[in-house]
C-alpha cells in the first residue's frame, strides 16, 4: 500500500457522496415519504447530466468562434479544441455552470411534472415501470442521437474550475461546491417534510383514498414532490458531468436508480439523514473497490461482480438487525409537536 | 327550523340487492340524530351516499350551508368534504404510521403550510399550526389520551383508535359530522364521554351530527331523534321512547 493517496480518496469518496447524496434524499422524499415508487430516478440525473454538457460543450465551442456545423464537439476535432479552448475564462466557465444548473432544473423539474400525469393515476406498480422503462429509453435515445456523441457521448466538458492550473485545489474547489448542493437539498427536502405539507406527503403514502377523502390534493401534492424531486436530481447529473468531464449513454443505466435505492433502503426509508449515511457507505464501498480491486490481481471470481456481493450483503445484514434500515423513520417535527412536547413535559412533573 | 341535511327518496341498487330502497331523512340545523337499523339495513350505505363514496340510483341529497342549499349527490367524497360534511368511518381509517397527533393535525383543511411554497416561510404558518396543536392537546386531554399523542396510530389499542377515528373528525371546523358506530370496541364510561362531548358540541356551538350506532342504551340517552333503517328502507322514526318500545324496531332486531 505504499504511496496510497489519502487525500486523493477522501476527495473523491467526498464527491460522489455529495452527487449520489442529493440523488438518495429526493429519492427518499419522493418513495421513502411520498410513496411513489420512482425506478426512473436515473431519467432526471440523466437529463441534467445531458443538458449540462450539451449546453456548456456547444456555448464555449460557439462562442471562441468554431463553427459547431463543421466541427461539432462530439468529434475527435471538436474535442481537442474543447480542451485547447475550454479552461481560458474563469468567468465564462462558472457562468455556464450556473446557467446549467438552472437550465437542468427547469428541464429536469419539467420533465418530472409531465411524467406524473400518465404516472399517478395509475397504481404503485405500474408507476415503477412506467418509470423504470422511461429511464431505458432515454437512454436508447442517447445512444442514437448524433448531435450528443450518440453512444460516445460528449469528451472535455470544460469544469467551473477548469482554470485552477493546480488539481488538487482544482478538485476541493469542485468538493466544496459539491457539498453546497448537497447542503441546499438537505434544506429543502427538511423543510419539505418537517411541515404541514410533509404530513400530507406521509399521509397519502399511508391511504390515498383516505387522505382524498379529507379534502387534500392527492394528485398535485405527489406532482410537486416529483418535479422538485426530479429537478435536484438534475443539479445532481450537472454535478457528475462536470466532475467527470464526460457523459455517455452507459452512465445512465437502470442500476444507478437501485444504487440509490440501495442506499435509501440501508440508511432508513422516511429518514433523511439515513438517506445520507446509506450514500456515505455505499460510495465509499464503490470508492474504495476502485483502489483496491487492482491490487487484488487474479482472484477466482472477477473483482467487478465483489461490489454487488458487498453492497447486497450490507443491506441483508442490516435489514436482519434492523428491518427498517440503519436510522429509522421518525415523527414530523414542526412547531405543533414542540408545543406537545412541551405540554407532555409538564403532565409529567 | 330548516335542515342542514335533506335525504330524499334515496335508493342504491348493487345488483338485485336493495341496499336502500326509497330512503327519506333529515337533519335539523343544530340536530343530534340517531340512525340504528339491524346489521345489512343499509346505514353504512346511505352514509357512503350522503359523502359521496356512491352515486344514488334514485333520489337526491341536499346540503344548507351559510351561502345556499346545494345538491350533492354524485359530487367527489373530497368536493362533500369541503362543503362542510365530516364522515369517520366504522372500522378506523387512519393513517398508521403517523402518530396520534399528526392525525389529528393533518385533518384540518386550509392549512397554509400545506403550500409548497409557504413551507419555507414558517411565519407564514407557524400560528395555525399551533393552534391547531393547541386544538389537539385539548382534544386528547378530554379523552385522557395525550399520554399517547407521539405513538404511532397503529399502535393504539383498538378502543383508542376507535375514538383517535372521531377525534380526528372533530378537528376540522365542519357544520355536520357522521360518526359511523363512534361507540362500537369503546368501554362504556369512555363511550359515555364521548357521546356527552358530541353533546356539548352540539350545544355549544351549534354543529349537527348524525350517528350510527349499535349500542342503542347509549345512545338513546343523548340524541333528538332517531331513524331505524331496516332492509333499506325506513321502518320507522320518532323520539328514542317511542322508538325503543316500537313492536316493529323489536321484531326487525330481535326478528320474532
Amino acid at each position: 500500500m505504499i504511496g496510497f493517496d489519502v487525500v486523493g480518496f477522501l476527495i473523491s469518496w467526498l464527491t460522489l457522496f455529495g452527487i449520489y447524496s442529493i440523488l438518495a434524499i429526493t429519492l427518499n422524499v419522493e418513495s421513502g415519504i411520498s410513496g411513489i415508487t420512482n425506478f426512473g430516478k436515473v431519467v432526471f440525473y440523466g437529463i441534467g447530466a445531458y443538458v449540462s454538457a450539451t449546453l456548456t460543450t456547444y456555448l464555449i465551442l460557439m462562442l471562441n468562434g468554431i463553427d459547431v456545423n463543421k466541427t461539432p464537439p462530439y468529434n475527435i476535432n471538436g474535442v481537442i479544441l474543447l480542451g485547447e479552448l475550454g479552461n481560458k475564462n474563469p468567468f465564462l466557465n462558472i457562468g455556464l455552470f450556473i446557467l446549467a444548473v438552472v437550465l437542468s432544473f427547469v428541464v429536469a423539474g419539467l420533465i418530472g411534472y409531465l411524467l406524473t400525469y400518465p404516472i399517478l393515476r395509475v397504481g404503485p406498480e405500474f408507476v415503477g415501470f412506467t418509470l423504470l422503462s422511461s429511464g431505458e429509453l432515454l437512454r436508447i435515445f442517447l445512444t442514437h442521437y448524433e448531435p450528443v456523441g450518440a453512444s460516445r457521448g460528449l469528451m472535455a466538458i470544460p469544469n467551473p474550475f477548469g482554470w485552477v492550473p493546480d488539481s488538487r485545489i482544482r478538485e476541493t474547489l469542485y468538493l466544496i461546491l459539491v457539498l453546497s448542493f448537497l447542503a441546499l437539498t438537505y434544506f429543502v427536502m427538511k423543510k419539505l417534510v418537517n411541515s404541514p405539507f410533509g404530513r400530507v406527503l406521509k399521509a397519502t403514502r399511508d391511504d390515498e383514498t383516505a387522505a382524498l377523502c379529507m379534502g387534500k390534493h392527492v394528485p398535485r401534492t405527489k406532482a410537486t414532490v416529483l418535479s422538485i424531486g426530479s429537478g435536484f436530481s438534475g443539479v445532481a447529473g450537472v454535478l457528475l458531468s462536470y466532475y467527470f468531464t464526460s457523459v455517455n449513454p452507459n452512465m445512465f443505466v437502470p442500476a444507478v436508480t437501485f444504487n440509490a435505492w440501495a442506499m435509501i433502503i440501508l440508511g432508513g426509508l422516511g429518514n433523511i439523514v439515513g438517506s445520507l449515511l446509506g450514500a456515505a457507505i455505499i460510495t465509499f464501498v464503490d470508492r474504495a473497490l476502485t483502489f483496491i480491486i487492482p491490487l487484488l490481481g487474479t482472484t477466482i471470481i472477477s473483482p467487478d461482480y465483489l461490489r454487488g456481493l458487498l453492497v447486497g450483503l450490507l443491506i441483508v445484514v442490516v435489514l436482519l438487525v434492523n428491518p427498517k434500515g440503519l436510522l429509522p423513520e421518525k415523527p414530523i417535527e414542526t412547531p405543533a409537536s414542540k408545543e406537545v412536547e412541551k405540554e407532555l413535559s409538564e403532565k409529567g412533573r | 327550523m330548516s335542515n342542514i341535511l335533506e335525504v330524499m327518496d334515496v335508493a342504491k341498487y348493487f345488483g338485485g340487492i336493495r341496499a336502500l330502497d326509497g330512503v327519506a331523512l333529515s337533519v335539523p340545523d343544530r340536530g343530534l340524530i340517531g340512525l340504528i337499523g339491524p346489521n345489512g339495513s343499509g346505514k353504512t350505505t346511505l352514509f357512503n351516499v350522503i359523502t359521496g363514496f356512491y352515486t344514488p340510483d334514485r333520489g337526491s341529497v341536499w346540503f344548507k350551508d351559510s351561502r345556499g342549499r346545494w345538491r350533492i349527490d354524485g359530487l367527489n367524497p373530497n368536493e362533500v368534504f369541503r362543503k362542510g360534511i365530516v364522515r369517520t368511518f366504522q372500522t378506523p381509517r387512519l393513517f398508521k404510521s403517523l402518530t396520534v397527533l399528526e392525525n389529528l393535525l393533518l385533518t384540518p383543511i386550509g392549512q397554509r403550510g400545506e403550500d409548497v411554497i409557504k413551507v419555507f416561510y414558517e411565519k407564514a404558518w407557524r400560528e395555525q399550526e399551533l393552534e391547531l396543536a393547541r386544538k389537539a392537546v385539548r382534544l386528547l386531554k378530554t379523552f385522557n389520551m395525550l399520554q399517547y399523542a407521539n405513538l404511532k396510530a397503529s399502535e393504539l389499542s383498538v378502543a383508542h383508535m376507535k375514538i383517535l377515528e372521531t377525534l380526528r373528525g372533530l378537528m376540522t371546523p365542519a357544520s355536520l359530522y357522521l360518526l359511523d358506530e363512534p361507540a362500537a370496541g369503546v368501554d362504556y364510561p369512555q363511550a359515555k364521554e364521548l357521546f356527552s362531548y358530541v353533546k356539548k358540541l352540539r350545544d355549544e356551538q351549534g354543529l349537527s351530527f348524525l350517528i350510527i350506532e349499535h349500542r342503542i342504551e347509549i345512545l338513546m340517552e343523548f340524541v333528538d331523534y332517531v331513524y331505524v333503517l331496516h332492509n333499506g328502507r325506513l321502518l320507522c322514526k320518532g323520539k328514542p321512547k317511542e322508538v325503543i318500545s316500537d313492536p316493529r324496531v323489536i321484531e326487525a332486531y330481535i326478528g320474532v
